[in-house]
């Protein structure tokens, strides 16, 4: 039930360049922190102007962002050229420093989630920057933080709209962290562990061997039911449809991001295409065995980073699909059907594992 | 549930078969029909000065004006406030006023698309297609064949 | 003497002869003004109310069509056009004059619900004003207007001064009640869902709607002006293109021609009306493919891929009518007696575009079953939200398909028919649900409906002989109608009844040029629809209501 710890990222720094002491390990973490960040804004400078708009064009017949550059990559920093070109508008009558501050909680706190993510090997490097033994327990910790965010921006943004956003983003926000903790919860009854890389690690043997084919322990396999409940609570958690209420453009214009313009507008965007990230790590790391796939251990990044894109790119199959829910629906669904049945999943684990083990 | 597997089964199809519908104008120009109502041309040889398609337009968009010998002087049409209803077209007598094929015309502000006599007519044509051989295949059948172009007279 | 009969249900769909409702009416007719459509009835104007019941519950005319007004050098008058849902060839006009210097005449709204938005809208262009109206004001123009556009009197060169308080925001209103926190907020006239230029003032109790009011105006351009100004014979024509915009080009140049050329006793040949009512259904079917797209986009959030699909079907379409006639959009391909191209040559080639596009058609259309009305969570939003029970809906003289959706089995085409209509084989679309749904499932249906129009109509133009292919009737290259001649006639606009009064002084131009606009009665539902539902409903609502500001503000 679980393996020894691999080599954390900060302490690979230590090592190789021979940092001495306290210090060094401090300046150890905040290289590797910084490295982290970067690829993870590096996947969301790609997704928001680019992936995004070649996914849409693909879905509705369209041909999109093929002008500038090779593939058009090049509308990366033409985006960002434009979008921070603009004039920061400070509409009348704004809660000073709780709208500014707004915009920074959102991507901070999803980037301080993925501090306690193992992403896999990449050659010598193990990109994971801390692993707490409550590390399951902080993970959900850092991403409910963005509610805050949303009801902040929404709150002190003096519109109608703007609250009508902030108000739906809290009701949705309570109405389905607990489902998606309780089914989480689920899947540490099966590891035995709050520590990310346990869970990871609990993954790794062999379920079934079909043709073959080593299937392996990958929760998603082992309680479909539980990846199915938990991948819809995490729709609703970083607000994609199904359940993008809080932004509804067609109903409240933009929700709680009405009032931003330039800088924090490109904060709120690429934060919420952050959140994305996390919510599909966190699914990666909870059901899908994290950095595990076929090939050596060394290359697990390159499926870590699989298997978050490929949630990233569900999520933009269901915008295009799906109809967006009423609110009051919305919070029927996650009081009344979801709530029992993750904890109906829960008691049938608890169970089981108990008759089992 | 059903019904969700279908619409994003119904969006997949449609992602993965790469058709798309796009024009990549201004590579790929589009096709038009030969009816297309764009801007229009003006020959002031056919020209006889009847002042019908002045009188006909439903916005004034074409003033003429004449001199005390009813000689024409000025054919002014402004090519942005007209609304391309093709009445002028219809009832000059003489074909002198035509709508081109052509929709590709800019201008640095309003006051630049008012076009006067000479701009009417170097009016390029869409693709070089002359809209009345087009609408009608026929017509100039009778042309006898000789050398050089045809000059639109 | 008179013909007193007892009140039975029955009598409503007896079919009355002028001189039977003239006696039914008794000493309320003052004299006979007959249109050209129907028999017109003068009555004073404080007995407007009286008439318009007796017509109502007696007579059986429950379909309030349109509220003209006008202006005379001697008076003023308003015409009240009634009609028969069950039979709306059955007609009757209610002529009521009012005084030049102080035009006030008793409001229909007790008696019709329709006449609320007719009366201001008459009130404001012209000038009358209405008794017993329960908000009289102006529904067009500013509040701040001065003057009436279309009374004789308005300076139209004197400069309009909008007089408003510095720095305010002149559409802020606090709406504060002592029991609940009721919230007031400004949907539009700015806004992704809105359809254009709308503005709904809408007072919210959490996200519940207490309120909702529809303020419109803001692309009004005095159609009617316009079309006073020009000449019945060309200059008209290219204005109704413009009126529902998206698509229904022809539709409209029909409602005028139709209205035109009975007026001036022209006929259309044959070959013409086919090629008409081919256009006509294919304009229908680009007009409802927007509104599946838009009313999508309205439930699904902005990414929806429904919207581009639909998009191309239209575009598909505007091919073939850009083809027939020259444009994408504004058409103006009708003329009085016909219309004014041929089928483009060669004609196999059209006919094979049309038909491929037919063929494709059913595809596209089980498409958008697969996406749309199949899907679960678009049934939660849609089905038993905004609801319109059938009374009240023609109570506010809602027709087309918001009309048909609620069960209010009436179609233009089939009961007062014009066009090629009555020879070909199809349906009229009813669904008894009420709601959004059901409403959009009318769209869809007429979608298939149209497309076997379209295909009959192939077919017989295709085997029409050739020396009988009339486009045009022979019109006078100036049309002057009789004098002090009125007409009222209304065709199946996309979004229901599309009806024009004319009324001609002999000259070249009309005198007065009324347009009774479909959407403008139908978006009077909308807080019918509304009240006491949630924001997601009204803007769902708003969507299936299918407006075109173009039309509703012409």
């Amino acid at each position: 039930m679980g393996t020894a710890p691999a080599q954390l990222f900060p302490e690979f720094l230590v090592e190789t360049f021979g940092l001495p002491g306290v210090l060094g390990e401090v300046v150890a973490a905040l290289i590797a922190a910084a490295v982290v960040g970067n690829i993870v804004l590096a996947f969301t400078g790609v997704a928001g102007p680019w992936a995004k708009r070649k996914i849409t064009a693909a879905f509705t017949d369209r041909i999109a962002v093929n002008r500038v550059g090779p593939f058009g990559l090049l509308i990366i920093p033409a985006a960002a050229v434009q979008l921070l070109a603009k004039e920061l508008i400070v509409p009348e009558g704004v809660d000073r420093p709780t709208w500014d501050i707004a915009p920074v909680i959102l991507p901070a706190s999803a980037l301080l989630g993925f501090s306690v993510i193992p992403m896999g090997r990449l050659g010598p490097i193990n990109f994971q920057l801390a692993d707490p033994e409550v590390g399951f327990a902080l993970v959900f910790a850092f991403a409910s933080i963005a509610s805050v965010s949303l009801v902040m921006a929404g709150y002190a943004s003096n519109n109608k709209y703007s609250l009508l956003g902030g108000l739906r983003a809290v009701a949705q926000n309570l109405a389905y962290e607990i489902p998606l903790i309780v089914t989480a919860m689920s899947v540490v009854i099966f590891a035995g562990t709050l520590q990310m890389s346990g869970i990871v690690g609990a993954q790794t043997t062999t379920l079934v061997t079909i043709a073959g084919i080593d299937i392996p322990a990958w929760y998603a396999f082992v309680n479909p039911f539980a990846f199915v409940l938990f991948v819809t609570a995490n729709m609703a958690e970083v607000g994609r449809n199904p359940f993008d209420i809080p932004e509804a453009p067609t109903e409240i214009v933009a929700g709680y991001q009405t009032e931003y313009s330039s800088a924090y507008f490109v904060l709120f965007y690429l934060g919420e295409f952050v959140h994305i990230f996390l919510g599909g790590a966190i699914l990666a790391v909870t059901f899908l065995g994290g950095a595990s796939g076929p090939g050596p251990e060394s290359i697990g990044f390159i499926w870590f980073v699989v298997k978050i894109w490929g949630f990233f790119l569900f999520t933009q199959w269901a915008r295009s699909a799906m109809p967006r829910v009423r609110i009051d629906q919305l919070i029927e669904i996650g009081w009344k059907g979801m709530l029992v049945l993750s904890f109906a999943n829960l008691v049938l684990t608890a169970v089981i594992v108990g008759v089992i083990a | 549930m059903i019904g969700l597997m279908k619409s994003m089964a119904t969006t997949m199809k449609h992602a993965l078969d790469g058709k798309t519908f796009t024009v990549e104008y201004p590579e790929d120009a589009p096709e038009v029909s030969p009816r297309f109502r764009g801007v229009h041309k003006f020959s002031q040889e056919r020209c006889i000065w009847c002042r019908q398609c002045e009188n006909v337009c439903p916005n004034d968009t074409i003033q003429i004006v004449q001199d005390d010998q009813r000689n024409g002087e000025q054919y002014n049409l402004h090519i942005g406030q007209c609304i391309y209803c093709r009445l002028c077209e219809e009832v000059c007598p003489v074909d002198a006023i035509l709508l081109t094929q052509n929709f590709e015309f800019t201008a640095d502000t309003k006051d630049d698309f008012v076009f006067n006599k000479e701009q009417l007519k170097n009016v390029p044509w869409y693709k070089g297609i002359d809209p009345l051989e087009s609408r009608n295949p026929d017509r100039s059948a009778w042309i006898g064949e000789g050398d050089g172009e045809i000059d639109y007279q | 003497m008179s013909l007193e009969r007892p009140d039975t249900t029955d009598d409503a769909a007896i079919e009355r002869s002028p001189d039977e409702l003239e006696a039914l009416l008794g000493n309320l007719v003052v004299k006979r003004d007959d249109h050209l459509n129907a028999p017109g009835f003068v009555i004073r104007p404080d007995t407007v109310q009286e008439t318009l019941s007796i017509l109502k519950e007696q007579a059986g005319y429950d379909h309030l069509s349109l509220v003209s007004a006008q202006e005379y050098e001697s008076r003023y008058e308003s015409i009240y056009h009634l009609k028969k849902f069950d039979d709306p060839t059955q007609e009757v006009s209610v002529v009521v004059p009012a005084d030049k210097d102080d035009p006030v005449s008793e409001s229909a709204e007790p008696v019709f619900r329709t006449a609320d938005w007719h009366e201001r809208e008459a009130y404001d262009l012209i000038g009358i004003e209405y008794d017993d109206h329960p908000d009289l004001r102006r529904i067009l123009l500013p509040e701040t207007w001065q003057g009436h556009p279309m009374s004789m009197d308005y300076d139209r060169d004197r400069p309009q001064i909008a007089t408003l308080p510095k720095h305010a925001n002149p559409l802020q209103e606090h709406y504060k009640d002592s029991e609940s926190d009721t919230m007031f907020l400004n949907i539009g006239p700015h806004h992704p869902a809105t359809h254009g230029v709308l503005h709904l003032k809408t007072v919210l109790d959490g996200e519940q709607v207490v309120d909702v009011e529809p303020d419109i105006g803001y692309l009004h351009r005095c159609e009617e002006q316009m079309a006073q100004s020009g000449t019945y014979r060309h200059q008209i024509m290219p204005y109704p293109d413009r009126w529902d915009y998206i698509s229904a080009g022809l539709l409209n140049e029909w409602a005028y021609a139709r209205a035109a050329e009975d007026l001036a006793d022209i006929e259309v040949p044959e070959y013409a009306q086919v090629i008409r009512t081919m256009g006509a259904e294919m304009c229908r079917i680009a007009a409802h493919m927007l509104a599946l797209a838009t009313f999508a986009l309205d439930v699904n959030g902005d990414f929806t891929a429904t919207f581009m699909y639909a998009i191309n079907d239209r575009e598909r379409v505007q091919d073939l009518l850009e083809d027939l006639t020259g444009q994408r959009l504004m058409f103006n391909y009708f003329r009085l007696g016909g219309v004014v191209w041929d089928l483009p040559e060669p004609r196999e080639e059209f006919f094979s575009k049309t038909r491929d596009f037919l063929d494709q058609l059913p595809g596209s259309v089980e498409e958008y079953h697969d996406l749309v009305t199949s899907n679960e969570i678009f049934q939660m939003r849609t089905i038993d939200t905004g609801i319109l029970p059938p009374e009240v809906a023609k109570n506010y003289g809602a027709t087309g398909p918001v009309a048909r959706g609620s069960g209010v089995d009436y179609d233009l085409r089939r009961d007062d028919p014009y066009g090629y209509y009555d020879e070909l084989d199809w349906d009229v679309v009813t669904e008894e649900g009420c709601d959004n749904f059901s409403r959009l499932l009318v769209r869809m249906r007429e979608v298939e409906e149209s497309a076997k129009i379209i295909e009959q109509c192939v077919d017989l133009l295709e085997d029409w002989p050739e020396d009988e292919r009339n486009i045009q009737a022979n019109v006078p290259r100036t049309l002057r109608p009789d004098d002090d001649a009125e007409i009222y006639r209304a065709v199946e606009g996309a979004k229901g009844e599309l009806g024009i009064y004319i009324r001609s002084d002999g000259t070249d131009k009309p005198a007065r040029f009324k347009i009774r606009s479909p959407c403008f009665s139908n978006l009077q539902t909308l807080p019918e629809m509304a009240n006491g539902e949630y924001i997601p409903d009204v803007i769902a609502a708003l969507g299936s209501l299918d407006i075109v500001l173009g039309e509703v503000d012409r």
